[in-house]
């Protein structure tokens, strides 16, 4: 029984191909998780590095206390089940069964209880003489996961144990998987290309797709709350209608228009806080989508609805429970092929069309889903990166929705009207700078998305822990804050993250070493690091992770980004060289803003800083990355 | 009107006749010179070829003569030097190309497949093209004529692990995943090869067996060289090729008959016994298919 961690794991082919790019996952003991993607995704390379089958290219991947990245299968402890059962056909049942705990020098009666228990789990104790070749596809799989939970592994992985089977046996085995996991109180990792296995039995799910770690979370936020187009494509039967659209802010409302349609629908602005305001100027094309069962073709649904859209029919499909109609929002579309236009709706009610209808269709608006047309992303994310408030400076002073606060030094702005963009982590709830009402308390994912009331405004801000609802104080941090205007950026957040380039070094130093009470002069090599010309003592668990990453005969030499926060920095005797330009003021922190070459870069400082300085990295906190291929080693 | 047809079965019955038939006249010529020799090693008069078929006495004289009769050809001897060479060929290079061929079909290192066609190309070439320069290599360290045996079965083990080809063919189709099912049970690559390769390829270990065997029984080339006309070194073909010169040729041409049906005994038997391994479908079972 343990945890798994994933920390920033690739796998890159000798030929550069990156099967899975920066995989990052906790992994909680008892979890059935299921890695699900279409084919190529890298769902099975992921499993495989973590049974130990295939080399970790970079990235740390622990199971339980230990990191496993060079440890073998056998050491693991865990266990597998093959797709094609992988049963040794030159045992019986029992002896396949017993196979690793024969090898594990076990006693025989605790091997024999052990097989027989197992056996009599899965239903296979009257198998236990025959041969593999004697058995049924579905027996096979079943001998297969005996031969993995008699181990008692940490962690039972799953490579698509079910696909070979037919459709009827494969929702039989889904339960007794499911099952299985109850009954053993084991972690399981579950990979498979069928969404309705992943949904189903999945605690949480890990959608992949090129590689890319594309959404983890419940199945139900899955399909509720999917965080871009591909993921709300993949989950949900009939899949999601998507149709190409643009957005238009018209005082409180929000105008939907669907493109190469008339359709255009009304929602209220309150929807669409979470929206960054460049998506609402009617120009900027986002996809509008919506699942099947959104869309509503019940006369009493339609009448009572304000979002009714015309619809051409082009077919329907009877599946007995419920009736799937095709149709098209443009007059002129035919309804079969996929097209931005073709919308399938599930019709809960006995319904009598015919192809060339035209019928009315009411649109749930409370479930419509709105991506970015380029990077497909959600653009009401469930946990939105910034609030977008409209603002005023005047005299030195910033006031949005009826608050007005002095700026400090460091804020920069002529005055005029701008859009105030805060980030929902710069706002914590200490300190004096406005007053708000708390409305809701929403734990995504282990964060706590609070939700209040600023000036008649709905806002949004990440906090570590709830707060009570009512009267509340918050303070900004105005390092994080934004300030646009028409034209362009006036004022910039201060960057989280600032990067060196460097390499990594080897060297044979002389040391004087004491063995046996004589001392000798010894060559010993030893690694440093180059960042952006300062050369510091590397640590051996670090050069050990580069060189294992990069291989050898490239790690030396292989350009490198070094990356850390402000707060790594400190201005000191040595380090690397640089001009301090000016001080930053926060209010409540001072920055020293540097020129680092030609890099501006931040550094915490509590005093005035100025002419030539050193800055010290802390080496331990440096994050690493393989500058060609972007791979993130440490 | 109806067509006229020909029955189906008639016609597989008339096919039938026809491949039978062509069949039986090929194995007639085939087996025709070991019917020949057996009758021969059984002929009463002495003489090379007779003008006749049957002959006229029969007697198992050659067979009984080969083994008293060691005045000039000591064939006992060199039946059992044979032998022992074939047996420990066999073992030391079914043992080579297994391990070998496991290695190639398994494990992925750098220059494997450069090293694999070099395997290949180099086997292309005779044997006997190096063979006076191993001659000379054997004769300094002192591996011929009374060491030849041992210098014998190292030029013919020497280059076991260029036969991998067939049996690296036959570990790719044992798949994977049971080599990775066994790993993550808690084997290492040498259990995985022991407990569930090994099992899984007895028609190619046989196969293994009978060509590492065959070669060695009735190699000529090497054998001569070695012996280098001291005849009590000889191996069984180059004795018998002995037999055959001019000057003996008369009088043991049919204990050469003899002979020569003792040594097809042993592949014979080896065969028999192992054919029963030749069971296909042995990966039945293991994995979809």
């Amino acid at each position: 029984m343990a945890g798994l961690s994933l920390k920033h794991i690739y796998k890159v082919y000798p030929n550069g191909t990156k099967a899975v790019s920066d995989f990052n996952m906790e992994i909680a003991d008892k979890e059935f998780i299921v890695f699900v993607g279409p084919s190529g995704c890298g769902k099975s390379t992921t499993l495989r590095m973590i049974a130990g089958l295939e080399d970790i290219s970079a990235g740390e991947l622990t199971i339980g206390e230990n990191v496993v990245n060079d440890m073998e299968p056998k050491d693991r402890d865990i266990a597998m089940v093959f797709q094609n059962y992988a049963l040794y056909p030159h045992m019986t049942v029992f002896e396949n069964i017993a196979f690793g705990l024969r090898l594990r020098k076990l006693p025989k009666d605790e091997i024999n209880r052990r097989v027989t228990e197992a056996a009599e789990i899965l239903g296979i104790t009257e198998y236990l003489s025959k041969k593999p070749k004697e058995m049924s596809g579905g027996q096979r799989q079943r001998v297969s996961l005996g031969r993995a939970i008699v181990r008692e592994p940490k962690v039972m992985l799953l490579d698509e144990p079910l696909s070979n089977l037919d459709a009827k046996l494969r929702t039989q085995m889904r339960s007794e998987i499911a099952k299985l996991h109850a009954k053993l109180q084991t972690t399981f990792i579950y990979v498979t290309h069928d969404q309705i296995e992943a949904m189903t039995m999945g605690t949480r799910i890990v959608v992949m797709k090129d590689g890319f770690v594309q959404q983890i979370d419940t199945p139900k936020n899955l399909y509720d709350y999917p965080g871009n187009k591909f993921v709300a494509g993949f989950i949900g039967t009939p899949q999601m209608n998507f149709f190409e659209g643009t957005l238009l802010k018209k005082g409180d409302n929000v105008e939907i228009n669907f493109e190469y349609s008339e359709a255009k629908v009304t929602v209220p602005y309150s929807m669409m806080y979470k929206a960054k305001p460049s998506y609402l100027d009617g120009k900027k094309k986002v996809y509008i989508g919506l699942r099947a069962e959104a869309v509503s073709v019940n006369p009493a649904v339609v009448k009572a609805s304000k979002s009714v859209i015309k619809v051409r029919v082009s077919h329907k499909e009877e599946l007995g429970n419920q009736t799937l109609i095709y149709g098209d929002i443009n007059m002129q579309g035919d309804g079969y092929t996929e097209s931005s236009t073709r919308i399938i709706i599930n019709a809960d009610v006995a319904v009598d069309f015919k192809s060339g209808d035209i019928i009315d269709a009411a649109l749930d608006i409370n479930k419509v889903h709105l991506f970015d047309e380029e990077s497909e992303v959600s653009i009401l994310p469930r946990i939105p990166e910034y609030n977008y408030v409209d603002c005023t400076v005047k005299d030195g002073a910033l006031s949005f929705l009826g608050v007005e606060l002095k700026m400090p030094s460091a804020i920069n702005c002529p005055d005029g009207k701008y859009d105030l963009l805060i980030p929902t982590d710069a706002i914590t709830v200490k300190g004096k700078d406005a007053d708000i009402t708390v409305v809701a308390n929403e734990n995504i994912n282990g964060v706590n998305l609070l939700s209040f009331e600023l000036g008649g405004r709905r806002m949004f801000a990440v906090t570590d822990e709830e707060v009570k609802k009512g009267k509340a104080k918050i303070a900004i941090d105005w390092k994080k804050i934004s300030i646009l205007s028409a034209d362009g950026t006036v004022v910039e957040a201060m960057p989280s993250v600032m990067t060196f380039e460097g390499r990594l070094l080897k060297e044979k130093v002389v040391e004087e070493v004491t063995e046996k009470d004589k001392t000798k002069k010894k060559k010993v090599i030893k690694f440093f690091l180059e960042i952006s010309g300062y050369k510091t003592a590397c640590p051996d668990k670090i050069a050990d992770k580069l060189i294992t990453a990069i291989g050898v005969k490239h790690a030396f030499g292989e350009k490198l980004l070094f990356e850390c926060g402000p707060y790594d920095l400190k201005i000191a005797e040595e380090g690397i060289s640089a001009e301090a330009a000016e001080t930053a003021d926060y209010g409540r922190e001072k920055f020293a803003v540097l020129k680092v070459g030609e890099n501006t870069v931040y550094a915490y400082t509590e005093a005035q800083v100025s002419g030539s300085v050193n800055l010290l990295p802390e080496v331990d906190k440096l994050s690493i990355i393989q500058a060609d291929k972007h791979i993130r080693i440490v | 009107m109806a067509k006229k047809f020909r029955s189906k079965k008639r016609v597989e019955r008339t096919t039938n006749i026809v491949i039978y038939v062509i069949l039986t006249l090929i194995s007639i010529i085939w087996l025709f010179p070991f019917f020949y020799l057996i009758i021969q090693s059984l002929r009463a008069e002495q003489g090379t070829a007779t003008p006749y078929f049957w002959p006229k006495g029969w007697t198992f004289d050659n067979y009984v003569k080969l083994f008293t009769d060691k005045s000039i050809f000591n064939f006992p001897k060199w039946y059992g030097t044979t032998l022992i060479i074939a047996i420990v060929v066999t073992v030391i290079q079914t043992v080579i190309v297994l391990v070998t061929s496991y290695a190639l079909s398994r494990l992925r290192f750098k220059m494997r497949k450069p090293l694999m066609n070099l395997m290949l190309v180099l086997g292309m070439f005779p044997g006997f093209m190096s063979m006076t320069a191993i001659y000379f290599l054997l004769k300094l360290v002192g591996l011929t004529q009374s060491f030849g045996l041992v210098g014998l079965v190292l030029v013919y083990v020497a280059s076991s692990c260029m036969g991998y080809y067939i049996c690296k063919g036959f570990f790719d189709t044992i798949p994977k995943s049971l080599d990775e099912a066994a790993r993550i049970d808690g084997a290492n690559r040498h259990t995985v090869f022991i407990k569930i390769i090994l099992p899984l390829a007895k028609p190619i270990i046989i196969y293994t067996i009978l060509t590492s065997f065959m070669a060695p029984w009735g190699e000529y080339m090497f054998a001569s060289l070695m012996a280098f006309g001291d005849q009590s070194y000889y191996n069984v073909a180059v004795g018998l090729k002995a037999m055959l010169d001019k000057e003996t040729a008369t009088e043991y041409f049919t204990r050469f008959c003899a002979a020569a049906v003792l040594i097809s005994i042993p592949i014979t038997a080896l065969f028999l016994w192992l054919q029963k391994y030749y069971v296909q479908g042995v990966t039945g079972g293991s994995v979809k298919g």
